[in-house]
């Protein structure tokens, strides 16, 4: 998701989706800052916006699949919040990923666990 | 079991909730626009290739005017979006005389993707009049001829996703590549500046 993001929108809307990526600038009209915008946006709303685009932000439905859109709308819902940015899911990602190798079971004992125990 | 490990995928989303919190954001760096202007003399060979509204074009037709040509594709995340802003800006100031002789193109770098109604769309958004100006598409064999004419590379990363090179370029009323503008904002002022002196020059 994070990588999704990084690849289409990164540029224009910035790590924390605050409209100052490194292509701001130089754009004819500056990126909505999402604590803004996006907040007082329904799902839909924002899904057409990312599948049809807006001004110089592509249409990105011939590209996206609508999980890819998904996944989009996903990412822009959480920027949306104050203090979040996209290394969050970087972070995130690398510490699921360590809890979920983790043999539990093992660990904690729930190797018999008291439901399966039930006639 | 299900429920107790989901539990720890909780906690530790939590945690790293918490942690987001205090991380700084990383601050964007300083916009640059390091477009180059390189001038050439380059013949460009006749192309047809497909407008936006599906018909044929010919480049031939054009022969007498001058010629804007910029490369781009429509999904662009990168520097396209700049330098179709650009056009439009050029277009805009054109006056209606010179409006007559110059003719502006946008060549897309991703065929796949950019068939006829989605640069249609692309024209739209973008404000463009397409009494002067086209946007073009055809089979990736025709377009690679004419992409390798203009000394464009193109590069496909992913479906969307293409790398190739950020050229704005003018042709003059005989056909030649004139001035090149590689990078991602050629200055407005500028391309106008050499429009004007190629429509002096009859």
């Amino acid at each position: 998701m994070d990588t999704l993001y990084a690849q289409r929108c990164f540029n224009c809307h910035g790590a924390n989706g605050r409209g100052d990526g490194p292509m701001a600038a130089l754009l004819p009209v500056l990126p909505p800052d999402f604590r803004d915008t996006v907040q007082r946006k329904s799902n839909p709303q924002i899904k057409r916006l990312i599948t049809d685009g807006k001004g110089v932000m592509p249409a990105f439905e011939p590209a996206l699949s609508q999980s890819e859109i998904n996944d989009m709308l996903q990412m822009v819902r959480f920027l949306s919040r104050e203090g979040r940015d996209i290394s969050w899911w970087e972070n995130f990602d690398a510490l699921v990923a360590a809890h979920c190798s983790i043999p539990w079971e093992a660990v904690l004992g729930y190797d018999d666990p008291p439901e399966e125990k039930k006639p | 079991m299900r429920v107790r490990r989901g539990w720890h995928v909780c906690a530790v989303a939590l945690l790293v909730n918490s942690l987001s919190f205090a991380l700084a954001a990383t601050p964007a760096p300083a916009p640059q626009s390091f477009t180059q202007r390189r001038e050439v003399k380059l013949a460009i060979d006749d192309f047809i290739l497909t407008d936006q509204s599906g018909k044929a074009f010919r480049f031939n037709q054009l022969s007498g005017k001058v010629v804007l040509v910029g490369f781009a594709y429509t999904t662009c995340p990168d520097v396209c979006p700049l330098l179709t802003a650009a056009i439009r800006q050029v277009q805009s100031r054109l006056t209606g005389t010179e409006r007559k002789d110059v003719q502006l193109l946008t060549i897309t770098t991703d065929p796949e993707i950019d068939v006829p109604k989605v640069l249609a769309g692309y024209a739209k958004r973008y404000g463009a009049d397409l009494d002067n100006w086209a946007f073009l598409t055809g089979e990736e064999k025709k377009l690679r001829a004419v992409w390798k004419n203009f000394g464009v590379g193109v590069k496909r990363k992913g479906r969307g996703l293409i790398d190739h090179t950020p050229l704005t370029a003018i042709v003059d009323r005989r056909g030649f590549l004139r001035v090149a503008y590689v990078g991602p904002s050629p200055e407005v002022r500028l391309v106008l500046g050499d429009l004007r002196s190629f429509l002096a020059d009859r």
